[in-house]
């Protein structure tokens, strides 16, 4: 932009002059163009209402007791996840080994009816909640997409 | 929420000098540890969540740096500042965990909703300061779009407030060239804005 300005120095100084940076021969050079220029005078005020917009922003931090709930570090991030899947893995094989054990033991047709019973009504129940899951998932998706 | 004044370190301080925190942290004192924690916690989160775009590896990575600090203490020399090294640390670890997701920096823009999502708006809001936040709202839109050197470079300066110094020491460049890359990025970032702008007309 301020190509034919008649500056004598670098274009950067312009953001060494907004942040007090320059040292006093170069601020004094500086200053002394800008009193001329209008276009170097427009550049700086645009830098500087850039800045001051970014200055002035503020950020949501987490409050003090979220620290103390977050994992400590990556490493036990990981390991609680696992950890998740691993206990969900055993929950399912005890029921399973326990469903079959009761399935052998079981001594006449009306036992085994009583357990065919419990285990479908229980599975259609589980069923029927992940569907829901699934459904509520999928519409969350669609309505990121649309925004 | 904590607004800007709570986020600068402020070296002359008003309560105890950072050196002597740094020294009683060292020698074990649990109240000094928890007073540089808190006071350096915030400008290193936000400085995450500035370079991430999002909360959770915001935090995730504020720990990690946080854990990092506390334990490379007695390598430091409690002459220099302790922002600056933090932030150090800090780049270091967004840089790892970019890097334990195989993104290179250059394509690891944060997500600019994310991001601008953490922003606070002012309380009271009269015509001026909605104008105001909508343009700090598209600073940081911009800001998100840039290489995440120059977004660093602008962060630091703009936001953190870090001397020329201090930003040479994080990013580990000369200080002769900090002037000229803050302006290269500042230039960006501008023209990234001019772009929004016409598209919004
Ligand atoms: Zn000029």
């Amino acid at each position: 932009m301020p190509d034919a300005c008649g500056r004598t120095f670098d274009e950067a100084f312009l953001s060494g002059y907004l942040d007090q940076a320059l040292v006093q021969g170069d601020e004094q050079r500086v200053r002394v163009h800008l009193e001329d220029c209008v276009s170097c005078r427009a550049l700086l005020e645009e830098l500087a209402s850039v800045r001051d917009a970014t200055m002035s922003s503020t950020f949501d931090i987490p409050r003090n007791d979220e620290w103390s709930e977050a994992p400590r570090s990556g490493a036990s991030r990981l390991l609680r996840g696992l950890g998740w899947r691993l206990m969900t893995a055993w929950i399912v094989v005890m029921i399973g080994f326990g469903l079959w054990e009761t399935w052998q033991d079981a001594d006449n047709l009306f036992e085994r009816l009583l357990l065919v019973g419990g285990v479908s009504g229980v599975s259609l129940l589980l069923i029927s909640v992940f569907l829901d899951r699934r459904q509520a998932m999928k519409t969350d998706r669609y309505g990121e997409v649309r925004k | 929420m904590v607004g800007r004044q709570p986020l600068m370190a402020s070296p002359d301080g008003t309560g105890e000098s950072e050196s002597a925190l740094v020294d009683q942290a060292r020698a074990g004192h649990t109240g000094a540890r928890e007073t540089l924690a808190q006071r350096y916690r915030p400008p290193a989160y936000v400085l995450a969540l500035q370079m991430l775009g999002n909360r959770d590896d915001a935090m995730d990575v504020t720990q990690d740096a946080m854990l990092r600090f506390f334990t490379t203490l007695n390598s430091f020399d409690s002459e220099r500042r302790v922002q600056p090294w933090l932030f150090t640390i800090v780049r270091n670890q967004v840089r790892d965990l970019w890097r334990r997701r195989r993104r290179r920096p250059g394509d690891s823009a944060p997500d600019a909703d994310s991001l601008t999502s953490q922003l606070v708006s002012p309380a009271a809001s009269p015509e001026a300061d909605l104008r105001r936040q909508q343009l700090r709202e598209e600073v940081w839109r911009a800001l998100a779009t840039l290489s995440s050197e120059q977004r660093e470079i602008i962060v630091l300066r703009d936001f953190h407030d870090l001397s020329y110094n201090d930003i040479a020491q994080v990013l580990g460049i000369p200080i002769g060239t900090v002037m000229s890359r803050l302006h290269g990025a500042r230039r960006q970032l501008r023209a990234r804005l001019e772009e929004g702008g016409r598209h919004h007309a």
